[in-house]
């Protein structure tokens, strides 16, 4: 389980870093809607995903190491919006959200290194309300 | 060493991220967001019951994105950060992003998850909360960039 985690983390930051989605400006021209690059990437990976996820749970797929596949789905409250809506206009200030804050770290910004270290904060002060998050995406 | 393009396209690299949320589903049932595992890895710090996966989760982002650093553009130690950077001094930068930041992970948390967890995961799992989450942080993000737009004369 560690090791899937581990591994799948590797290829996943590989990827964004790979991308440019760990660059300002990258994702500064997607919310100026300048570059529809971003939105394809989005776009296309959930397009790959969601028939595949869909095959797997229809197939009542076996995983090798947790058990058989349960894909979490949620309903929609007023928290997921609200909290969304606030997660944006942070993503928009910093044009990056917390996977590329950590390949902005690695790849040697300090300022990247400012926005993770907030980003921890900001998680720490919203568990310490001791609120479960509204529809827990796994996020 | 320079051994990769400057920037992979999204038609490769969306694919891909798409087969690492079906991966870790999978191989090991579990969703992939980065959220949660910032909270674990902050647990994991203080001593408190964690869960570890989430944690080599939060690893191996940093380490992959280590890895290509290393076999592409290399590590440089610097404060550049954009168009962003150069319209504020460093302090002020500093400040804005580390509040920027904690504003990202206080809303993720609040929501239940961010563009990884909701924008990918949850979106292709089909999950109702994931695609609202998904259109409001959107439409916030692209609303608030477009008065940073106006508001600094299409500086920003």
């Amino acid at each position: 389980m560690k090791a899937t985690g581990f591994f799948v983390g590797v290829a996943f930051g590989f990827l964004v870093a790979a991308a440019g989605l760990s660059r300002y400006d990258v994702i500064h021209d997607m919310l100026l809607l300048r570059e529809p690059d971003v939105f394809l990437l989005m776009g296309s990976a959930v397009a790959v995903a969601a028939p595949i996820l869909l095959f797997l749970e229809r197939k009542r797929w076996q995983t090798p190491f947790g058990g058989a596949l349960k894909v979490t789905r949620a309903p929609i409250t007023r928290d997921t919006v609200t909290g969304a809506a606030v997660f944006g206009a942070g993503w928009a200030i910093a044009g990056t959200c917390p996977v590329p804050a950590l390949a902005m770290t690695a790849g040697g910004s300090v300022l990247g290194l400012c926005v993770a270290a907030g980003l921890f904060g900001g998680v720490a002060a919203r568990d310490a309300m001791k609120k479960k998050p509204a529809a827990d995406a796994g996020c | 060493m320079d051994l990769l393009p400057e920037r992979l396209a999204w038609y490769i690299a969306g694919p891909l991220m798409g087969l690492c949320v079906v991966a870790l589903y999978a191989l090991a049932n579990r969703p992939l967001g980065a959220t949660t595992a910032y909270s674990e890895t902050i647990r994991f710090a203080r001593g408190l019951q964690f869960d570890a996966w989430r944690v080599w989760l939060l690893g191996g982002f940093f380490a992959g994105a280590l890895a290509y650093a290393l076999l592409g553009p290399g590590i440089s130690f610097s404060t550049d950060y954009g168009a962003l950077g150069r319209q504020l001094p460093l302090g002020v930068l500093v400040l804005l992003l580390a509040g920027a930041g904690f504003v990202m992970g206080f809303g993720a948390r609040w929501s239940g998850g961010c563009t990884s967890g909701h924008g990918l995961r949850g979106s292709a799992s089909l999950s109702p909360a994931s695609l609202a989450a998904t259109g409001t942080f959107m439409a916030t993000a692209i609303a608030i960039t477009a008065i940073v737009h106006f508001a600094t004369g299409g500086d920003l």
